[in-house]
């Protein structure tokens, strides 16, 4: 019964996590952290575009790192496109942590081979 | 002859019409400064008066912005919880809040919104029609305006109480009621006054005013709700802690 009781609580809690990504509310504001490492995947697609780069820590170790940005609808009118990452560009984001402590950033900054790539929408 | 000049007045009077009607065509977004940054999920800083009844609603409500905001969010928009659906309409008013632009497309006899968002259109009819809820209520309502001087009156009921009347998860009745009045105080913007009145779900009238900017370079692109399934990828791998 008691073990019952824990997968339950397991698997009630699994959703929760993996779908917290509406609003702030899956990030900590409080912990942001930058990274850097080599674009593996750039997908531009609704609800919010999204990052993945490879990240080799000073061990060797590659972990690979997500962000998430806006939506396409967004970033398009502040200049950006679908091929504004391409796989092996250098990349650098900035943002909130995941609250689930996962190497996934919801990203305030974009770097590109050495180029900021702004999200504000113009005129 | 007199059947020929019938059939020019006819063209010819919806263009006058809308000669002297003021134009609130063009391509809109929400604006919001320092001081209006409860627009991010209600029309108001205060919190609008509500009956017992929809107290208890609200309480069920688990929003993912504002002040009460969850990580598990029952949103009818946007849930965050694997067993909600989601992407249904965000209705009347709560449409004004979803981040995205519309458009306003006017003709003689009726005002379209365009919004970006799930590409949803609201048709609000000038043409003097009185209001049709044939149809039962719906998400959006039965919306008819008519002109005050410069400014749209918009009256719209008819709605559903399936929506949250804005992103913090208020709660409303199918004795929803509500009035926009649209004008444009300056060639760049566009005002929307909204008066809520629910007698149902609040003790008083409430609302707010919004302020939207033109953007004569942007045009109104496809945004598909559903394409949050795009997320289950990324969002297995989120979930993961780093090694």
């Amino acid at each position: 019964m008691k073990i019952r009781t824990i997968f339950l609580a397991l698997a009630s809690a699994v959703p929760i996590s993996l779908f917290a990504h509406h609003g702030a509310a899956g990030y900590n504001a409080k912990d942001v952290e930058t990274v850097t490492g080599t674009a593996v995947d750039f997908q531009f697609v609704n609800p919010h575009v999204l990052v993945t780069i490879s990240v080799k820590d000073p061990n060797g170790v590659v972990t690979k790192w997500q962000g998430e940005l806006t939506s396409p609808n967004h970033l398009v009118r502040a200049g950006w496109n679908a091929h504004s990452i391409k796989a092996g560009d250098t990349v650098t984001i900035t943002g909130a942590r995941a609250l689930t402590g996962a190497p996934a950033l919801r990203i305030s900054k974009t770097v590109v081979n050495g180029q900021e790539l702004k999200t504000e929408m113009g005129d | 002859m007199p059947h020929c000049r019938n059939l020019i007045a006819a063209f010819l009077f919806p263009l006058a019409a809308l000669a002297q009607q003021p134009n609130l065509s063009g391509v809109w977004n929400l604006l919001s400064s320092p001081d209006t940054r409860y627009l991010a999920y209600s029309f108001t800083r205060e919190e609008p008066p509500m009956t017992d009844w929809a107290k208890e609603k609200f309480k069920l409500t688990r929003p993912s912005f504002g002040p009460r905001s969850f990580a598990d969010s029952n949103d009818p928009v946007n849930p965050t919880t694997v067993n909600a659906v989601g992407c249904f309409p965000p209705g009347t008013p709560r449409i004004y809040l979803q981040p995205f632009p519309m458009e306003i497309v006017q003709t003689p006899t009726r005002v379209m919104e365009i919004f970006e968002f799930n590409h949803f259109i609201r048709q609000i009819w000038t043409d003097g029609r009185p209001h049709n809820t044939d149809l039962g209520p719906t998400w959006f309502g039965d919306s008819v305006g008519k002109w005050e001087g410069d400014t749209l009156v918009v009256d719209t009921i008819g709605l559903n109480d399936k929506t949250w009347l804005d992103r913090a998860g208020h709660p409303h009745s199918d004795q929803l009621h509500v009035v926009e009045r649209m004008r444009r105080p300056s060639q760049k913007t566009l005002e929307i006054a909204i008066t809520i009145d629910d007698p149902k779900a609040y003790t008083k009238t409430w609302g707010g005013s919004i302020t939207f900017g033109l953007h004569p370079t942007w045009s109104i692109t496809e945004m598909v709700c559903e394409d949050n399934v795009n997320f289950e990828e990324f969002l297995k791998n989120e979930s993961k802690p780093a090694k």
